[in-house]
């Protein structure tokens, strides 16, 4: 469901020109992060160095992002008393712009891991895996900027969906992980680095969900109760927990 | 944002409807100015009446106790119970209506009397105190409801349009509590009043809600939130969307709502 709501001028103009500057940031803010998450994935594939610093360094413009969105977004709620679904907006701009900025620090320790594989022997397949599943979090989180611009419920919905496919990513890669590091305790540096890396993608997906989840809840005042999709079961699963000798039974 | 509230939540909100409008009509000559409303009042409540100029907001609240009587091209139709009972039934005297149903307008309005007389002038007209010990104590309760007597006890003979006006409104809310009314109608109480009179005007009304239903209509929104439990949105003599106040200014179901709260073009 889009909503016309945009469309329709306040009576103060000045005002809407308030949101429309919040929401240029949190556009650029969003064009920032899904920069930073392909270059840092890509960083890792191609091992390349100057570009994991290139993220390294960025990430500073996006927490700068975030800290004026927080200062505006507090001048408008003190100045103009926002209601309804402009007091939405008000909040979903606040926890999007911190779920991005959460988003970009997560690209960053990737791009730093990085700079240390590039050191190491390679895990074979490892890295495009990483990067096929970055590239996965990046389309959503696209999609959930996509939906928080046109005011698009049902793409969010989908959004959130779409998370379970990367859970699996991640339960796949953690295994294939542990396989690696059972075959040859020389790998276990790399490994812990590779799966940090995939965790931290992981994370991403669930900021973008949460992302998500704060467009539906602009478009239709509800926060999403039901259940989403879990599909990460490897702190669940003694076979996958790598603490399976303490686990016991 | 807006939570619904739990089953215990619910049970410690529900009031009894102390006033319930079916079908009201209301027309000025030719003009339709009040477009079949319903609506249930709770008691023990603050109900905020919303809605652009000329909406009808403050003529739906004139028929609460009767007040578009005195307007002879006004004419109502459709029921208004007071606890079950039509007031507009020919059996109900207006006056005794005006002593359970109190009003309060935009404009203090204090009789050109003392401070004491101008509260104690209901309470004499109709018969509440047996002696003057009675009504010394009537004035000092309706004194102290409003949160004046400390500011006027020392001076209960000076005149009532001698005091500020925050404090000439606080004196027309004891005049109208003096009577011991069951509903306070309010018509913009606070709107010719600095913040802080408007502040603590907005504290009594919440006070008030203890022992009265309250209903106040407002122009500022901000007052309504503050203010009420349940808001009424009117638009073009219609009444749009009625709901919790929390609801109303998160996420109100309406768009004509949505666009006059929000401060759009409608």
């Amino acid at each position: 469901m889009t909503s016309d709501m945009q469309e329709s001028p306040h009576i103060l103009s000045v005002y809407d020109r308030d949101l429309e500057a919040i929401q240029a940031r949190i556009m650029k803010m969003g064009g920032l992060v899904e920069s930073a998450i392909q270059k840092s994935a890509s960083s890792l594939e191609m091992r390349d160095e100057a570009l994991a610093e290139e993220v390294r360094q960025g990430d500073i413009v996006i927490d700068d992002l975030e800290e004026q969105i927080n200062e505006e977004t507090a001048r408008l709620i003190a100045l103009r008393a926002p209601t309804a679904v402009d007091l939405r907006m008000i909040l979903s701009v606040m926890k999007i712009a911190g779920n991005l900025e959460r988003i970009g620090d997560l690209s960053k320790n990737m791009a730093k891991r990085t700079g240390v594989l590039i050191q190491m022997q390679t895990i074979p397949g490892a890295p495009a895996a990483l990067r096929r599943m970055a590239r996965e979090v990046e389309l959503m989180l696209k999609d959930a900027l996509d939906a928080y611009i046109q005011r698009d419920e049902r793409l969010a919905q989908d959004v959130i969906q779409r998370d379970a496919d990367v859970d699996q990513m991640y339960n796949a890669t953690f295994r294939e992980f542990l396989t690696f590091m059972m075959e040859d305790p020389r790998n276990i540096t790399a490994c812990m680095h590779l799966h940090f890396i995939a965790k931290n993608i992981e994370r991403m997906g669930d900021h973008v969900t949460s992302i998500a989840e704060q467009v539906i809840f602009l478009v239709s005042g509800e926060t999403p109760r039901e259940q989403r999709p879990k599909a990460d079961k490897t702190s669940l699963d003694p076979k996958l927990s790598p603490d399976v000798d303490e686990a016991g039974d | 944002m807006y939570d619904a509230p739990t089953a215990a939540e619910q049970a410690l909100q529900q009031h009894d409807i102390k006033i319930s409008s079916r079908n009201v009509q209301v027309y000025y000559g030719d003009t339709h100015a009040i477009k079949d409303v319903d609506v249930d009042i709770e008691d023990k409540t603050v109900t905020a009446f919303i809605g652009p100029s000329g909406c009808g907001k403050s003529t739906f609240l004139r028929c609460l106790n009767r007040m578009n009587d005195t307007i002879d091209v006004a004419r109502v139709e459709g029921e208004i119970l007071l606890d079950g009972e039509n007031i507009y039934d020919k059996k109900v005297d207006p006056v005794q209506l005006r002593a359970r149903v109190g009003m309060v307008f935009q404009k203090p309005n204090p009789f050109p009397k003392s401070i004491y007389d101008n509260v104690a002038y209901g309470p004499r007209i109709h018969g509440m105190a047996k002696n003057r010990a009675d009504l010394d104590e009537i004035v000092e309760r309706a004194l102290r409801r409003a949160a004046l007597w400390d500011e006027v006890k020392d001076r209960m003979s000076a005149p009532g349009t001698g005091l500020s006006g925050g404090q000439q409104q606080r004196l027309c809310i004891a005049r109208a509590v003096a009577t011991e009314p069951e509903v306070l109608l309010m018509d913009e109480p606070a709107s010719a009043l600095d913040p802080i009179a408007t502040s603590q005007i907005e504290e009594l009304i919440d006070e008030l809600r203890r022992n009265y239903a309250v209903v106040i209509v407002t122009h500022s929104m901000q007052q309504a939130a503050r203010v009420s439990q349940k808001t009424a949105f009117f638009h073009l003599g219609n009444l749009v969307e009625y709901d919790d106040t929390s609801k109303i200014f998160t996420n109100p179901e309406d768009p004509r709502t949505e666009s006059y709260i929000t401060g759009r073009i409608g």
